[in-house]
């Protein structure tokens, strides 16, 4: 995973996370993520994979340990620099699609150093929304769209930020096979392209090694998080 | 199955069983009770009913000059209930402008404890007193008429609708706002782009839920000067024709009921069900207000 001529998007070093320093959920002991790689992380339910995506996003603070994010710590991160797209998606259901994309869009910091920015993040918007198979639904409600396509709305308004590192809980689930690809393509080039990261939680194996460039399986055979020893992440070796 | 899960019936059987032993404790004699049926049946037969509805005849004096057919608009019933419509509206438009940004700095969930607490304490006040002690106040201050009203009622509603408010904020699901602080969005941000729209469905029946009530409680600051129909009421109150408050009470149950039904229509835009019903005419305006009208100004205004 490792590359000395890069500076990592994100690294962590003996990072204990977990909400109770009695109960860690996961440690690491070295993590480094540089521009470009895709990184699944894969392990049973209740593991703390969500947890661990949360305190990376700056939104649930380590028990110890050193973590940076875009050379910064979590609590620092500049505006629309991490896009993370939670398991229930986060979404403002009441709102329009476009109203959802707009409100990513509004933490690019390419598009706000324009002086026509509320113009520029619309016309990106749209551009994104089209892109991900929406355009019908532009001004519908969220709360009208399916669950697949509520799924893509929230990656809309994710790419909309030009991200250095995006984070996606299961982003894939509820989405059929044909959709599956066209979101990973728009997601998978984007990353390429702008030499951004991507750390995805991924329930499904098979799928995480075929997207990804490292796979993080945490595991220790134990269920329930908050009774079970501190687990460390195995990681396996690069594909 | 645990406490919890049933909390709300333990709940309401526990406040039941202490309420018992409350008014047996209040009540001294119950037997009063038995001849209550005969004295409403009494005061319903020989003082209230008929409604005497010469209160939407035309007043004898000022002359009225309108059309015959909407000589109404002279009667004492159609000038204090508009009086009243205008002083409930007034006050729930200000009051609302005023409550939601104090809503939103009072909500736990978006600031930080001590701001929420000097909020709160500020919106305890205003609330602490009920709209008629505010009346009171400002008739004492601004003398007679409907800018008392106006006054007393806009604070009340800052005061109760800013405690509704910060109340169904704090109920909203975490993650939209996780969503929105991982992006870095400022916290007038959240607010504006997140928390509002989220909430609109309640924030809005909030809102007519509090204009219904300026109009009910319009009727009771009336009868301290502070103008509407509360004044008629008041007065026919003090000459015992208790036959046109019956009459007026009735009008103003009708107000009640129409707001009701605009607060049904204005939320089903922001609901599921909504969604399934046939728009009717009121929902069809207010979304093409909503989707279109609305958008447009703000975009026009908010050009560079």
């Amino acid at each position: 995973m490792e590359d000395e001529n890069k500076t990592p998007i994100v690294q962590l070093k003996d990072t204990v996370i977990g909400f109770n320093s009695s109960k860690p959920l996961v440690e690491i002991t070295n993590m480094e993520i540089f521009p470009g790689e895709v990184v699944a992380v894969t392990g049973p339910s209740g593991i703390g994979k969500t947890t661990l995506l949360r305190t990376i996003a700056g939104l649930v603070k380590p028990i110890s340990g050193y973590i940076q994010v875009c050379g910064r710590n979590p609590s620092q991160i500049q505006r629309g620099e991490v896009g993370y797209i939670p398991q229930r998606l986060g979404l403002v259901r009441h709102a329009s699609v476009l109203h959802n994309v707009l409100l990513g869009a509004k933490t690019n910091q390419k598009l706000s150093n324009s002086y026509f920015s509320s113009k520029a993040e619309k016309n990106h918007s749209l551009k994104t929304i089209n892109s991900l198979g929406l355009s019908e639904k532009t001004h519908e409600p969220v709360r009208r769209l399916s669950g697949g396509q509520q799924r893509r709305v929230a990656i809309a308004r994710t790419l909309s930020q030009s991200p250095s590192l995006i984070m996606a809980d299961e982003f894939l689930s509820e989405l059929d096979e044909k959709t599956i690809n066209m979101v990973l393509r728009e997601i998978l080039d984007y990353v390429r392209a702008s030499k951004a990261a991507l750390l995805v939680v991924e329930h499904d194996v098979s799928r995480a090694k075929e997207m990804a460039d490292h796979l993080l399986v945490i595991d220790d055979g134990r269920v329930n998080p908050f009774i079970s020893e501190t687990r460390t992440i195995l990681l396996e070796a690069e594909k | 199955m645990s406490f919890r899960d049933n909390a709300v019936i333990w709940f309401s059987f526990i406040g039941l069983l202490i309420s018992v032993f409350l008014i047996n404790n209040l009540v001294d004699d119950w037997g009063r009770l038995s001849g209550s049926w005969n004295n409403l049946t009494i005061f319903i037969s020989e003082s209230l009913w008929p409604p005497n509805w010469s209160v939407i005849e035309p007043q004898a004096y000022p002359v009225c000059t309108v059309y015959p057919l909407f000589d109404f608009t002279c009667s004492t019933a159609w000038i204090g209930i508009i009086e009243t419509l205008k002083i409930a509206f007034i006050s729930t438009i200000f009051g609302s402008i005023i409550s939601l940004p104090l809503a939103l700095l009072a909500a736990r969930n978006l600031n930080p404890r001590w701001i929420s607490f000097i909020v709160r304490f500020i919106l305890a006040a205003a609330r602490s007193l009920p709209s008629i002690i505010w009346a009171i106040f400002f008739v004492i201050l601004v003398g007679f008429g409907p800018i008392s009203g106006i006054l007393a009622m806009t604070i009340y509603t800052v005061g109760y609708l800013g405690k509704l408010q910060y109340e169904s904020i704090e109920g909203i699901s975490s993650i939209p706002l996780e969503a929105g602080k991982s992006m870095g969005l400022s916290r007038y941000e959240i607010s504006k782009g997140i928390v509002i729209p989220e909430n609109a469905n309640d924030l809005i029946s909030q809102i007519i839920f509090m204009f219904e009530y300026n109009v009910r409680h319009g009727t009771v600051i009336g009868i301290v000067g502070a103008g509407g129909i509360g004044y008629y009421i008041n007065l026919y109150l003090k000459f015992l024709q208790y036959d046109k408050v019956i009459a007026y009470l009735i009008i103003i149950f009708i107000v009640v009921l129409i707001i009701d039904f605009i607060s049904i229509s204005a939320r089903s835009l922001f609901t599921e069900e909504g969604d399934s019903n046939a728009d009717s005419i009121f929902t069809s305006f207010l979304k093409l207000w909503k989707e279109t009208i609305l958008p447009q100004g703000l975009l026009f205004f908010s050009r560079k």
